[in-house]
């Protein structure tokens, strides 16, 4: 055996591993009288050594107190957004794949932000009656893009890891229990403000995680870490 | 270990604005430290480091406890790092050819001083491309074993095993006598 043979072994020998404290460590017991007579490898195991010797007592270099009072500032800017510019504030660097359901969204928002600045209906007319048109509309707008991205989603999906394909369909499916649970509620009262916003926010955040879906797939096919965690946010 | 983490991600995720700042004491030193070797500017590494707890704070519902929670900073931490390198390294196009193709006499005898001063250290681990930097930073300087690091990184154990073997033969080379 040459001395390339042995790189992990070398190592592992110079972190502490010895075939005396090692189970079944017959390799490292042939590295161990490999090394006793190669030159090479006595010099490789000894400088990388003192390099991991000298790397272990490196200083902690302090973060400046002011670090934590920015972060936390954000923290509570962000908490104070409205509900909007939470949904549409940061769009990904990916928007193209997805422009089209993103402008019917948009169409949406407006369309949602135009019925809500509505006057008042009178009192004699049931709030239900007025709503429900412009309800509707938005709601159509949400589908089509869902429908839209969905497909693209769908036809994306055998890119994704099973453990990340896993968390979106589990994701899916709580959003799609709160749109059912909304729409539930709306049936039974429409003019339920809060089942309407409710409603919209569970619509938003499925298109947002459908984004996200297709986003993970089209990018390199394998899936950043804290995206897989930032879709199974959802889950709370 | 795990349980108490799962707790201060549970109040974390409650709202509870002390959970966060407890959590980000726990970590922050070691995080920014780390950062600023990985990327080398002060500057930078609180940007870095301010970037990756306001995400930590969007998505701890996604925190399982299936590692610890410094591990999962420590992930995300690193992949803010290389992203942000990679970035970098795209607009700039810093070349690390020399040192990748660096082929000197393997020596017989050990040719670095015994006594490593930290200043030259330090200089040769920013020299250090950003995949082995980034493997040796967590194994040798901050004392994680491969198996963590190759959770950490999204790596082979074996991958990080070679990245950290590369990267002490580099800085061999570099801290010579």
């Amino acid at each position: 055996m040459n001395c390339e043979s042995y790189e992990d072994l070398l190592g592992d020998y110079v972190d502490g591993a010895r075939a005396s404290n090692r189970p079944g460590g017959e390799r490292l017991a042939a590295f161990e009288r490999h090394l006793a007579g190669c030159a090479r490898c006595q010099a490789l195991v000894a400088d990388f050594t003192s390099i991991r010797g000298a790397a272990s007592t490196l200083d902690e270099q302090l973060p400046p107190p002011r670090l934590w009072a920015r972060i936390a500032a954000s923290i509570e800017e962000q908490r104070r957004r409205p509900w909007w510019q939470r949904a549409f504030g940061a769009v990904p660097a990916w928007a193209p794949v997805a422009a089209a359901a993103s402008l019917a969204v948009l169409i949406a928002a407006a369309t949602w932000l135009a019925w809500t600045h509505e006057p008042t209906p009178a009192p004699q007319q049931t709030a239900g009656a007025s709503a429900e048109p412009g309800g509707v509309a938005v709601e159509q707008h949400y589908e089509a893009a869902i429908a839209g991205l969905q497909q693209l989603a769908e036809s994306r999906d055998a890119s994704l890891d099973p453990e990340t394909r896993a968390v979106l369909k589990e994701n899916l499916a709580v959003l799609d229990r709160a749109i059912s649970e909304s729409r539930a509620a709306l049936a039974d009262e429409p003019a339920n403000a809060l089942a309407q916003e409710s409603l919209l926010d569970a619509l938003d955040t499925k298109v947002a995680l459908l984004q996200d879906t297709v986003a993970l797939a089209t990018d390199t096919g394998t899936v950043p870490d804290d995206a897989a965690a930032a879709a199974k946010e959802l889950n709370q | 270990m795990r349980t108490a983490d799962l707790e201060l991600a549970a109040r974390c995720r409650a709202g509870d604005a002390d959970a966060f700042e407890e959590l980000y004491r726990q970590h922050a030193r070691r995080l920014f430290s780390l950062v600023v070797r990985m990327v080398g500017s002060t500057a930078d590494a609180e940007d870095l480091v301010q970037e990756v707890f306001l995400q930590a704070h969007r998505t701890l519902a996604g925190f399982r406890g299936d590692s610890t929670l410094g591990t999962w900073l420590y992930r995300l931490t690193m992949n803010r790092c290389l992203d942000h390198l990679r970035g970098r390294q795209a607009k700039m196009s810093r070349a690390t050819a020399s040192l990748d193709d660096e082929d000197a006499a393997e020596p017989m005898a050990p040719v670095v001083p015994s006594a490593i001063s930290r200043m030259d250290l330090e200089k040769a681990i920013a020299a250090l491309p950003p995949g082995s930097r980034a493997a040796f930073l967590l194994h040798d300087v901050e004392g994680f074993e491969h198996q963590e690091v190759a959770e950490i990184l999204g790596v082979s154990e074996g991958t990080s095993k070679s990245q950290v073997h590369k990267a002490r033969l580099k800085l061999r080379a570099m801290l010579r006598r």
